[in-house]
């Protein structure tokens, strides 16, 4: 145990950061107060660059061995998408109050401001984010999980002052609570079904005696209960109210963090049943192919999940993505679309979860698309959001200015704001998976990763649903890019915090950029994704050949067809 | 580097356009669409057609080596011919926009030469992805250009063109992928070079090729668009601005041919086969059906959109009908069809420049106003039509001779032939002389309607709208000064069009050099189908091999 | 344990529950007891006569808003509170953990962050304003 602690030396920096925020943010004198983001963002850089070091080792020292290269990947997307996520959070909380002390009005009083805590639940937060990487056993995880889910409940009620953050707060949080239940039960099962709760034990235990049914119950309703983080059907009722009521910049930090988590989460679980079992299994004991059987085979058999983790997983991603998108198109709420699409992207990368590793490849495997759609979802969607965070309307009674909200509120922006015009529709392109942006290149691996694992009805099921999207998409474009400025008397003004148009800009370019210089990127979540097992996994790919050539007469080989699904 | 700078000069123009001033851009913009011109008729010098069957100018990057993806680029001669077309219709849709754009000119001009330099990258791609990701990224500006500078009803038009063809595009990349991973797993390297997994894909068992024939065929037939995925292209042609439509008609729909060419047959060349009769049914219909409704028209360009809808017919008819004269007439009738076709557009656009409407109940006898518009339109509607000695007529012919001796019947002694009588020209096929001769009728029809169409416009009395008639004399109606133009052509209006036309008759009466270039391409394109015809159409299927075989094999070297 | 009817040793084993019961039982009366004999004797009202319940009307409804202050001090509280309950097993197996190694300081170093955590929390609430009574 006591050698741990090296690779959690990036979640220790964001917790005494946190300790810091806390008192920090509430001094006296204002300039330390304003230092409070500063130093959160300080807190930050600093933990990914710890990440970024983190040498894993494989075996048992750096915790789970099965995905051993996934910390430092993982912690350094959630470093960065953090900081792009908190310069979007400027201004959410204290500033009328903040206003008000700067005029006189009201003297200092820090029980009525919230700064210190809002910025202090953010790190908690993304502190739980990377515990959920680093976690090796299923009490850890939920630990892990709820440390991230708890704090973003009350960053929703007080991300601004209207009854509706109140009601979305605690929407969440009831609905929070039933589907950590519903997860925890599951770890339970697993317990019961395995004797352990630590997941190289649990790997082993299943390598060995394979899945029985106590188990399978156990992570099947684990998954039903990350479905809730990940906001996928049937636990997806709560985004879109959640993410209408919330704050836009707060909608962004619930579309990346608890679902990054949700995700990681899925990632460990379904690394610990293993992707090495015979397609056509049947019983109530499903056992996995060991490595010289798969050898003795030339790998010419198709394996995959248990067959109902499997059909589990395959009906939810199905679901998911049509619900997601035919939803979004019914909407008219800038904020209600986003939400279902971002329910939608959710389906998607459960599609790769589902391919599994396969041969490791970038393009074939499932789980370093996964890694990689996290940073292109990620980038995306928080430009969308940043757009709204950057706009607001006229002050109600109380100060509090209106949200921009509908479609229509963002109409002609090109000529209003043009910045945040194209922001907005390099943003939804790269959403919709257009090329050559990043959405494409992030699509295009769940395409070829579900091929490569013989989901080819998943695949279609999903590109449909990619044409699908693009619909809601392009009416985003078209009100922020096309149409005439809107003549309402609720004109959307810019807010004046310039680290959110910041915030946005700097998605969009990442969509633009990283489409043409993102093999790095590309490579470091294949390296994220080597998955090691006590069960049998398809061979590391080939050193490279050259491909055919006209000329070439060596017979091609006979086609392996394509898994008896 | 001849092709990379094809691509890379239009996107710098854009940029030049982008950060520049609004006055300039399409000063700046007609200059880089001349570049560009210049440029590739440099690449047509350079080029050597006598292998005009390779892939010359090739070049390949890697891009995101993770993903197998490679910036690959190469012509051959039909490919380079494309680029030349859209290289000529470069300029004249800049002029065709001189006056008629007058809001937010450097979106404009910008979203036109990022169109330019996709749709060259489209005909210059040797790698699968960035062939798909050029053909997709034709969508943004086109959308832009008619959701923005459209008529009354563009957003709509604009909406259904993006969702039909991104709609199709998406199911075909999962076609084409599957291909790629078929490579992947048979040769041990993921790679999207286009042949090399044209060799991988025909290594398919014919079912799995007719799922890919589907997939294909579902993305680019909606581009081309064949008949029932043709919705969307009249709605799209009759809300375009002018320049928009000059593209559409000219290029974009080419890409769905081009892509057919260069795709569904070496992929699928056992499934096309199979399928050609019902394809070739499909192909009539439209050609049928596409005259009929234009025949109906009032609105004279939303005719000219219909009119595509036949036109393309006859082209895949052509295709389909995979001989050596169906496949050549094809390519040339992409190339005819998109000069034709595109002046059309632009007379349309010119005169709706200055008449605002569009509608034949409108207007009538312009040739006593506009005589040099109408020689024009009376020109370009003959070639449209195929009156021999002008472009359209070589194509046109070569395609329907293609579908009439592309039977089996006639190796099985048609019409009193000897059997294995090679001086009827017969090939093997399943389209036959009936096909030919109904989708020949389509011919006279095209001529009905257009004729039609020139007796009601450009002939008879002389009637203009409301607003024109009263001062009818004053050779000036107020639209005409607010956009600062005379009753007939202007000079930069007949500099558009004038290359066109010279291009027109020069094909039309001398269309030997472009037959002798498109030879070879054409050749291997039937080659493979004739290899396919020779495989035995029912192969075992592929089963599991008992490990030790496998093993010999080495499926997983 | 040896199988059969209650043995005697068994009921052995119950002998400090029943010692500490008794000495529970024992103080509370000798108190009761104690405070009667010393304890100065000064009869008051009625407020007096009632029962003591941190300063709150003993009788009556139980359905009423506490002042927000409790709930502060109750959580400063947990804060002492969760310390003390970790702090005791830490101190009791200290000399256990990793025995013969000079690792001894690394376990302190860890239970001194976590003491530093308690002091980061005293502080919040220090700054917070809980302490201010006014």
């Amino acid at each position: 145990m006591i050698d741990r602690i090296e690779f959690l030396w990036p979640e220790i920096a964001l917790f005494v950061t946190t300790c810091v925020v806390m008192v920090l943010g509430l001094s006296r004198r204002i300039e330390s107060r304003r230092m409070t983001a500063l130093v959160t963002g300080l807190g930050l850089i600093i933990a990914g660059v710890l990440a970024a070091r983190t040498t894993p080792i494989p075996g048992p020292r750096s915790g789970q061995v099965l995905l051993p290269e996934l910390i430092p990947y993982a912690k350094v997307l959630i470093a960065s998408v953090g900081s792009l996520l908190l310069l979007l959070q400027a201004g959410t909380v204290d500033r009328a109050e903040e206003a008000a002390i700067a005029a006189g009005q009201r003297p200092y009083d820090p029980l009525r401001t919230n700064r210190a805590e809002y910025y202090a639940f953010f790190l908690f937060s993304l502190t739980g984010l990377m515990l959920c990487a680093s976690a090796d056993d299923l009490i850890w995880l939920f630990l892990a999980l709820e440390l991230t889910s708890l704090p973003t409940y009350i960053m929703v009620a007080m991300s601004t002052g209207r009854a509706r953050s109140r009601e979305a707060g605690v929407k969440y949080f009831f609905l929070g609570a039933l589907g950590a239940a519903v997860f925890l039960y599951g770890f339970a099962l697993i317990y019961g079904g395995t004797g352990s709760t630590n997941l190289n034990a649990i790997h082993a235990h299943l390598a060995a005696h394979g899945l029985n049914l106590t188990a399978l119950a156990g992570f099947i309703l684990a998954f039903l209960g990350l479905c809730f983080k990940i906001a996928a059907v049937p636990m997806h009722f709560y985004a879109a109210d959640v993410y209408q009521g919330a704050a836009p910049q707060v909608s962004a930090f619930l579309a990346f963090v608890p679902k990054a988590a949700g995700f990681i989460s899925i990632l460990l679980l379904t690394a610990t049943i293993g992707w090495s079992y015979a397609a056509d299994a049947q019983g109530p004991l499903y056992t996995p192919i060991t490595q010289s059987a798969y050898d003795a085979l030339e790998g010419a058999v198709s394996m995959g999940l248990p067959e109902p983790i499997r059909v589990f997983l395959w009906v939810i991603a199905a679901l998911t993505m049509t619900v997601g998108n035919v939803l979004a198109i019914l909407q008219k709420s800038v904020k209600r679309i986003l939400a279902y699409s971002s329910i939608a992207h959710s389906g998607y990368m459960l599609v790769a979860v589902l391919a599994g590793p396969n041969n490791g490849t970038f393009s074939q495997s499932g789980l370093a698309a996964v890694l990689f759609y996290l940073l292109v979802y990620g980038v995306g969607n928080l430009g969308a959001f940043a757009v709204l965070a950057c706009l607001e309307g006229r002050p109600d009674a109380d100060g509090e200015p209106a949200e921009i909200e509908d479609v229509d509120d963002i109409r002609g922006l090109w000529k209003t704001r043009p910045l945040l015009a194209w922001v907005m529709t390099l943003s939804c392109l790269g959403l919709m998976g257009l090329p050559p942006l990043l959405g494409f290149f992030g699509k295009l691996p769940l395409f070829t990763s579900g091929l490569a694992a013989g989901e080819i009805v998943l695949v279609v099921i999903l590109g449909l649903n990619s044409a699908v999207a693009a619909y809601y998409y392009l009416r985003l474009i078209k009100a922020s890019l096309i149409d005439p400025p809107s003549d309402a008397d609720l004109p959307a003004t810019p807010t004046p915090f310039a680290t959110r148009t910041l915030a946005g800009v700097l998605s969009a370019a990442g969509v633009v950029v990283l489409a043409f210089v993102g093999g790095g990127l590309m490579d470091r979540s294949e390296r994220a994704a080597r998955y090691t097992s006590m069960m049998a996994v398809a061979p590391p790919p080939p050193p490279r050949k050259t491909p055919y050539v006209p000329g070439d007469d060596t017979p091609f080989p006979l086609p392996i067809p394509i898994g008896a699904r | 580097m001849m092709l990379a700078s094809l691509i890379i000069v239009p996107l710098a123009f854009a940029l030049f356009i982008a950060v520049g001033p609004e006055r300039s851009a399409a000063r700046v913009s007609l200059v880089g669409m001349l570049a560009t011109l210049g440029l590739s008729i440099l690449a047509a010098f350079a080029f050597d057609w006598g292998f005009g069957g390779q892939f010359q100018f090739g070049m390949s990057v890697d891009w995101l080596p993770g993903l197998g993806l490679t910036l690959s680029l190469g012509v051959d001669s039909v490919a380079l011919m494309l680029v030349l077309l859209t290289a000529v219709l470069g300029p004249v849709c800049v002029l065709a926009s001189w006056t008629a754009i007058t809001e937010r000119v450097k979106t404009y001009y910008a979203w036109m030469m990022v169109l330019q330099a996709a749709m060259i990258g489209v005909f210059a791609a040797r790698d699968l992805v960035f062939f798909y990701i050029c053909f997709e990224f034709t969508l943004i500006p086109m959308f832009l250009l008619i959701a923005l500078y459209g008529s009354t009803n563009r957003m709509r038009a604009a909406t259904k063109f993006f969702l039909f063809t991104f709609t199709g595009s998406v199911v075909a990349l999962a076609g084409l992928l599957y291909v790629a991973w078929h490579h992947a797993q048979t040769r041990g390297v993921w790679t999207f070079e286009i042949d090399a997994l044209e060799l991988a894909a025909r290594t398919l068992p014919p079912h799995v090729q007719a799922l890919i024939l589907g997939a294909l065929l579902l993305g680019f037939a909606v581009k081309v668009p064949l008949f029932p995925l043709h919705t969307w292209l009249p709605l799209a042609h009759t809300e375009a601005p002018t320049a928009g439509s000059v593209i559409l008609a000219g290029v974009l729909l080419k890409l769905g041919t081009y892509a057919i060419y260069r795709f569904v047959l070496p992929f699928a060349p056992e499934a096309v086969i199979e399928y050609a009769y019902p394809l070739a049914v499909l192909c009539t219909i439209g050609i049928i059906y596409g005259g009929l409704v234009c025949w109906v028209q009032t609105d004279v360009k939303k005719l000219v959109a219909y009119s595509s809808v036949a036109h393309l017919g006859f082209c895949m008819l052509g295709m389909f009908a995979l001989n050596h004269a169906g496949v050549t007439g094809s390519v040339l009738y992409m190339l005819n069809h998109g000069l034709s076709t595109g002046a059309l557009f632009l007379l349309i656009g010119m005169m709706y420049e200055r008449y605002h409407t569009r509608s034949m109940k409108e207007i009538g006898g312009l040739g006593a106003r506009m005589p040099v518009w109408s020689t024009f339109l009376v020109f370009f509607v003959m070639a449209s039509v195929g009156l021999p000695g002008l472009n359209g007529f070589v194509g046109e012919f070569l395609c329907l001779m293609g579908a009439f001796q592309a039977s089996d019947a006639w190796g099985a002694g048609l019409w009193g032939t000897t059997p294995g009588d090679s001086t009827v020209g017969g090939t093997r096929g399943s389209l036959g002389p009936w096909v030919a001769a109904v989708a020949g009728t389509g011919m006279i029809i095209a001529a009905i309607y257009l004729l039609y169409m020139v007796g009601k416009v450009v002939f008879g009395t002389l009637r203009e709208p409301p607003g024109h008639a009263s001062h009818a004399d004053h050779h000036a109606g107020d639209a005409h000064r607010a956009a600062g133009l005379p009753v007939d052509l202007t000079r930069r209006e007949i500099g558009a069009l004038a290359p066109i036309a010279a291009l027109c008759v020069f094909l039309g009466v001398y269309p030997k050099p472009v037959l002798d270039a498109v030879q070879a391409p054409v050749e291997r394109t039937v080659t493979t189908i004739a290899e396919a015809r020779g495989k035995p159409k029912f192969r075992p299927p592929v089963e599991l091999a008992p490990p030790a075989e496998h093993a010999a094999e080495g499926a997983h070297p | 344990m040896h199988p059969g009817p209650l043995a005697a040793s068994d009921l052995a084993s119950y002998l400090p529950v029943g010692l500490i019961l008794l000495m529970a039982v024992g103080f509370a009366a000798a108190n009761i007891f104690l405070s009667r004999i010393i304890g100065p004797s000064r009869p008051g009202g009625v407020v007096k006569g009632q029962t003591y319940e941190s300063g709150m009307n003993p009788v009556g409804t139980a359905r009423k808003r506490f002042n927000v202050r409790f709930y502060l001090i109750a959580m400063v509280f947990l804060v002492f509170d969760v310390e003390i309950v970790f702090l005791y097993p830490w101190a009791a197996t200290f000399p256990n953990l990793s025995p013969g190694t000079d690792e001894g300081l690394v376990w302190l170093g860890r239970i001194f962050f976590f003491l530093f955590t308690t002091v980061v929390a005293y502080l919040y609430g220090f700054r917070k304003g809980v302490f201010k009574f006014d």
